[in-house]
């Protein structure tokens, strides 16, 4: 490969990722917001008859978000960042160009497929694992499909060395396959029989407490391989790039690599802490957990040292302050997460709404906020325009961050005040309250946390306009902008 | 030897290597570039010079061919 | 050096990364798996009834606000009877556990809730429950439940892990054919107990209601 003067970057598969990362957020925090208000009030349970339930509605928030906007959103950055880093572009390989296609298209149509699984209630009954088998298997395809595109880049690269960015992507890619395929094992109980019953039901090859621990360990670990890895290695290219600042330590950076690939995968079993599982492996989920702040923090510490003598950037440039938010909101939920990993603190949190809390204020103030800030940074770029208005992702930001705080304290106090009050005894050793006091006295809580939830959507909606005037009616650039992205 | 002692004795041993590959790591990492043998910080710059036509920290084409010339000494 | 030879070579670094992170999931879940699947010796695998009503658990997702594991405090073996045994599970596939008490514990519910309660509380948590923001599942009362879907889960489970189903399981339709009026006999007890006229009529033609194998499920929570 000759070094070509007129060769560019081809955005094009970036280009459609990124529609349906918008798309799927939205859906994603539409249901949610849904499902918060039926929380507070439940009346709101009955707009689509039997669809229209909490229960049902769930996984397909979670769902959503996890598979739909996070998992495009990783794909969109990947498909942006991983031809610069490498330096290559998509357009010197037919066979990539055209494999990145098929791999948008089967993607986007085996979501819709899955999603309207879930609203039929077809499900394998796994927390985030809910889809059937056979949907389990068109999944396997589109992640080999992005494997072949990761592999397939690092290939042809010319940059030998491989920016840290790309381990994590890589490690995103193999954590979840290795997690994915062991957790959704299942036979289908039509060809195990003579064609009985409905082909869609399987049967999980785990029973009871094995099937609790392959589940956690997948379960947490999608957490570490899905919202974790990849968004660190997203943070590690954007903020350097968007800031004219190269990363405060490299070296930290791949040190906090391997420990977080070592260290993130025991720490599955604290979602099991007072069960059935072993006290060994309690323990050491708890343990575990404790250790990880130090790869997390390394890495937050890092990105915040990136800024260092750089503060005034802050202030000038919102993009800086979603990104610096961001890195903020992984400290705050990666030291909650071990406090809540402790026994003792466990007893009380566990099964209560500060776990729901405390999987939020990581979503929507470090995931979401840094797949948004990704976004803005790459749609000047791809569609070369400037992005339409900077007042309204001030407005934008301000709405959001608002609404993760509200989402988050008032999580907590439900959480422990619920906690405290299933466990209250009176002086003769009676439990105090009868369970439905324990949830009625939850309603203001659960009301602000729909109110949270309809300013954080709407916060979205904001990005998402913004994005389309971007698109549409921002102000044409004649070259591409080095660092700092511009806007009107 | 019953399991769990066998699982004791795995934890110690295993929690003493990683310990010493951790800080085996981290000496590699710091003694390396004090040595002079390798900059890590230098590919920090890779986020920020990624115009395809920026330069490369490490020239993967060029590299390769420095290997096929000492293979064909 | 090593390490420098691992960041050249794409294909080892992977490799490096699979094991270190598969470190963890093989210390953790392999060494006790055959002890943990060990069932209770009083503990019996579901009917077809209960199986077409733990999946209908699962369809509904209840586990989204129901936890099924006591732990061991005073205060929820109190609440909710004794704390719960791994033998216990050993034939729930998948388990169901839960993370999220939403609603109450239902591991031991069949101990202290009737056919005649859930009827009631299906059809209007509200009416048993002041304040309740569970909703109402009245849909289980016109659906009718996958009855040929859990005998073929129970076949599967017999034959793929030993689950110790009577020899009258096979994997044949004749098979399923001759179990179904066991299924629909045990639809009725249920279903006698229960108000519900349309229900009963159902059950009569040789339907079974979803209301009935989720009663039945519910109440083999024990």
């Amino acid at each position: 490969m000759q070094s070509n003067a007129a060769l560019e970057y081809d955005y094009t598969v970036a280009k459609l990722f990124t529609y349906v990362t918008i798309l799927f957020g939205f859906l994603g925090m539409l249901v949610g917001t849904i499902l918060a208000l039926q929380l507070a009030f439940p009346e709101l349970n009955y707009l689509i008859g039997e669809y229209g339930t909490f229960s049902r509605l769930r996984p397909i928030h979670t769902n959503t978000v996890i598979f739909g906007f996070t998992v495009s959103g990783v794909f969109a950055t990947w498909y942006y960042f991983a031809q610069r880093v490498l330096k290559v572009s998509m357009a010197e390989s037919r066979f990539l160009m055209i494999m990145g296609k098929v791999h948008f298209w089967v993607y986007f149509i085996g979501a819709l497929i899955a999603t309207i699984t879930l609203v039929f209630g077809i499900s394998a009954g796994k927390e985030y694992a809910q889809y059937e088998w056979w949907v389990d298997i068109v999944i396997v395809i589109i992640w080999i499909m992005w494997g072949v595109n990761i592999f397939g880049m690092i290939g042809i690269r010319r940059e030998k060395a491989l920016y840290v960015s790309i381990w994590y992507y890589l490690a995103c890619f193999l954590g979840i396959a290795m997690l994915y395929l062991f957790n959704n094992m299942s036979i289908p109980t039509y060809f195990a029989t003579e064609g009985l019953g409905s082909i869609h039901h399987s049967v999980s090859m785990y029973s009871g407490t094995n099937d609790a621990l392959v589940q956690w360990w997948y379960g947490h670990n999608a957490v570490a391989f899905g919202f974790t890895v990849p968004i660190v290695g997203m943070i590690y290219y954007f903020l350097p790039k968007e800031s004219g600042q190269a990363i405060y330590s490299y070296k930290l950076s791949l040190l906090s690599f391997w420990g977080l690939m070592f260290v993130y995968l025991w720490a599955g079993s604290h979602h099991l802490l007072w069960s059935t599982v072993p006290d060994w492996m309690q323990t050491m989920g708890s343990a575990f957990s404790i250790v990880l702040i130090l790869p997390s923090w390394g890495s937050a510490i890092n990105m915040l040292l990136t800024m260092k003598g750089e503060w005034n950037q802050l202030a000038e440039n919102p993009l800086i302050k979603f990104m610096v938010i961001a890195s903020t909101f992984y400290m705050l939920s990666t030291i909650e997460g071990p406090i809540q990993a402790i026994k003792s603190v466990n007893a009380i949190a566990h099964f209560t709404d500060w776990i729901p809390g405390h999987v939020h204020d990581g979503v929507l103030g470090w995931v979401v906020f840094m797949i948004m800030a990704s976004l803005f940074h790459m749609t000047p770029r791809m569609f070369k325009r400037e992005i339409y208005s900077k007042k309204l992702m001030g407005i934008q930001f301000w709405m959001q961050t608002t609404a993760v705080v509200l989402y988050f304290t008032s999580m907590w106090i439900a959480g422990i005040t619920q906690g405290m009050m299933w466990r209250a005894v009176d002086e003769y050793g009676n439990l105090v309250y009868s369970f439905i006091d324990t949830v009625t006295v939850l309603h203001p809580y659960y009301v602000i946390r729909g109110v949270s939830g309809v300013l954080y959507t709407a916060g979205f909606i904001l990005f998402a306009f913004n994005i389309y005037k971007t698109i549409t009616a921002g102000r044409k650039l004649t070259e591409e902008p080095q660092f700092r992205t511009p806007m009107a | 030897m019953d399991i769990q002692n066998i699982q004791g004795y795995g934890m110690f041993f295993l929690t003493i290597f990683l310990t010493v590959i951790l800080y085996w790591y981290i000496l590699y990492l710091y003694r390396s570039e004090k040595k002079g043998e390798r900059d890590f910080e230098k590919y920090g710059r890779i986020a920020l010079d990624d115009n395809i036509d920026s330069p490369l920290v490490e020239d993967k084409i060029a590299s390769e061919r420095d290997n096929t010339k000492e293979q064909n000494k | 050096m090593f390490f420098h030879w691992l960041e050249k070579n794409p294909f080892y670094f992977a490799l490096m990364i699979s094991v270190v992170i598969s470190f963890a999931g093989l210390l953790e879940i392999v060494p006790n798996f055959a002890q943990a699947a060990r069932p209770l010796s009083t503990e019996k695998p579901k009917t077809v009834l209960e199986l077409a009503g733990k999946n209908l658990y699962v369809k509904d997702n209840c586990i989204a606000c129901h936890s099924q594991m006591i732990r061991p405090f005073k205060s929820e073996t109190d609440r909710y009877g004794k704390y719960s045994l791994s033998g216990e599970y050993a034939y729930d596939r998948p388990f169901l556990w839960g993370s999220k008490r939403t609603g109450p514990d239902l591991h031991r519910v069949g101990n202290y809730r009737t056919t005649d309660w859930h009827e009631n509380h299906m059809r209007d948590p509200k009416a048993m429950v002041p304040g309740s923001i569970m909703p109402a599942y009245k849909h289980m009362f016109t659906n009718v439940a996958d009855i040929e879907s859990a005998y073929a889960e129970a076949v599967t489970v017999k034959n793929a892990f030993f689950t110790p189903y009577g020899p009258e399981f096979k994997r044949t339709r004749a098979a399923w054919e001759a179990h179904r009026p066991k299924v629909i006999a045990d639809a009725k007890k249920i279903a006698d107990d229960m108000k519900d006229e349309d229900v009963k009529k159902a059950v009569a033609n040789g339907e079974v209601p979803e209301i009935v194998a989720m009663i039945a499920y519910l109440n083999s929570l024990k």
